[in-house]
């Protein structure tokens, strides 16, 4: 249903739990600064950016205020099917150049298999950027948008 | 002259290194990369001393890497003219002798030394000499700068001791 970066919530169906949208935006990051998944193989303790619309490399450095991170987030905190397609690729890519895997494997061999499996597990260490249009970003953690299906 | 100075350096880091320990191969990766190197622009970088921030980690799109871009602290190097200078000869011949001083390597041509020191090409190793002074491989020597030649990776510097106090430095 949200597959565009406006917010987007119909109000269609309610299951998904006592989670309310709204809220995200007024929550501080600080409870999920501490719990990084420790997997199997240790634990990752740095995120990487994955960027969605980034602007083009090779333009002015961001400085000062244009270099944060928007602290008002207002962007959908459902995970689009596009960022759904990039961390699964990114997160399947690192995972086939021997990335530690954050979840027990079970015999899994296909990287995208075991990307899945993160995913689902909320285990993707992983911030998308959402670039806006006023050339402001937001950053979401992977676990802290909302999946669907 | 040493300098303290703020620098930036970006390290791009293969998936197989995201780990727990992925802060300890930063910082080791960035020792290795930077210390010893030297740049036209801020000369020879001696030292790591602080790191300022290591990052965030970016992936690059389509390769799977993440690319850190580090601050960091250094201590560098960089030769002035009419800068003096302790160094220790390695080569002498009959064109001068070349003077390492630290990392930086330094030519005192035979025209830019006392006028009665002249090259014996017959003592083993071969010096320059003069009634009160021997240059040779291994001396120790005080040398003023008079020139420097900058390159992209490297420097090299001329010298002189064609003045007071220059020359042969005796270890009492």
């Amino acid at each position: 249903m949200s597959d565009d970066e406006r917010m987007d919530m119909g109000g269609d169906d309610g299951d998904y739990g006592e989670y309310d949208p709204d809220e995200v935006n007024y929550e501080p990051d600080e409870a999920a600064n501490g719990e990084n998944g420790d997997g199997p193989d240790g634990e990752i303790d740095e995120t990487m950016i994955v960027e969605s619309n980034a602007p083009a490399e090779g333009e002015k450095q961001r400085i000062g205020k244009a270099a944060v991170a928007n602290e008002v987030r207002v962007t959908t905190p459902y995970m689009t099917k596009y960022e759904r397609a990039r961390v699964l690729g990114t997160r399947a890519l690192q995972i086939s150049m021997n990335a530690p895997v954050l979840v027990p494997v079970e015999g899994e061999t296909d990287p995208l298999e075991i990307a899945l499996k993160e995913l689902a597990a909320k285990k993707i260490p992983l911030v998308i950027r959402r670039y806006l249009p006023d050339n402001s970003f937001e950053d979401w953690k992977v676990e802290e948008l909302i999946l669907q299906e | 002259m040493f300098f303290l100075r703020e620098l930036t350096h970006t390290i791009l880091l293969h998936p197989s290194y995201f780990g727990a320990q992925l802060e300890d191969y930063l910082r080791q990766k960035l020792y290795e990369d930077v210390e010893g190197t030297c740049s036209g622009k801020h000369g020879y970088i001696i030292s790591v001393i602080h790191i300022s921030s290591i990052g965030e980690g970016k992936l690059l799109p389509g390769t799977g890497q993440a690319r850190f871009k580090t601050n960091y602290t250094a201590v560098v190097m960089k030769p002035f003219k009419g800068e003096v200078v302790d160094g220790r000869v390695v080569n002498v011949n009959k064109m001068g002798f070349f003077a390492m001083v630290g990392p930086l390597q330094v030519f005192v041509s035979s025209h830019l030394v006392h006028a009665d020191m002249k090259f014996d090409p017959n003592a083993s190793p071969q010096c320059y000499r003069s009634n009160d002074e021997l240059i040779q491989k291994d001396t120790k020597v005080r040398i003023q700068i008079v020139g420097c030649r900058v390159e992209a990776n490297d420097i090299f510097a001329i010298g002189t001791i064609k003045k007071d106090f220059l020359g042969q430095m005796r270890e009492e």
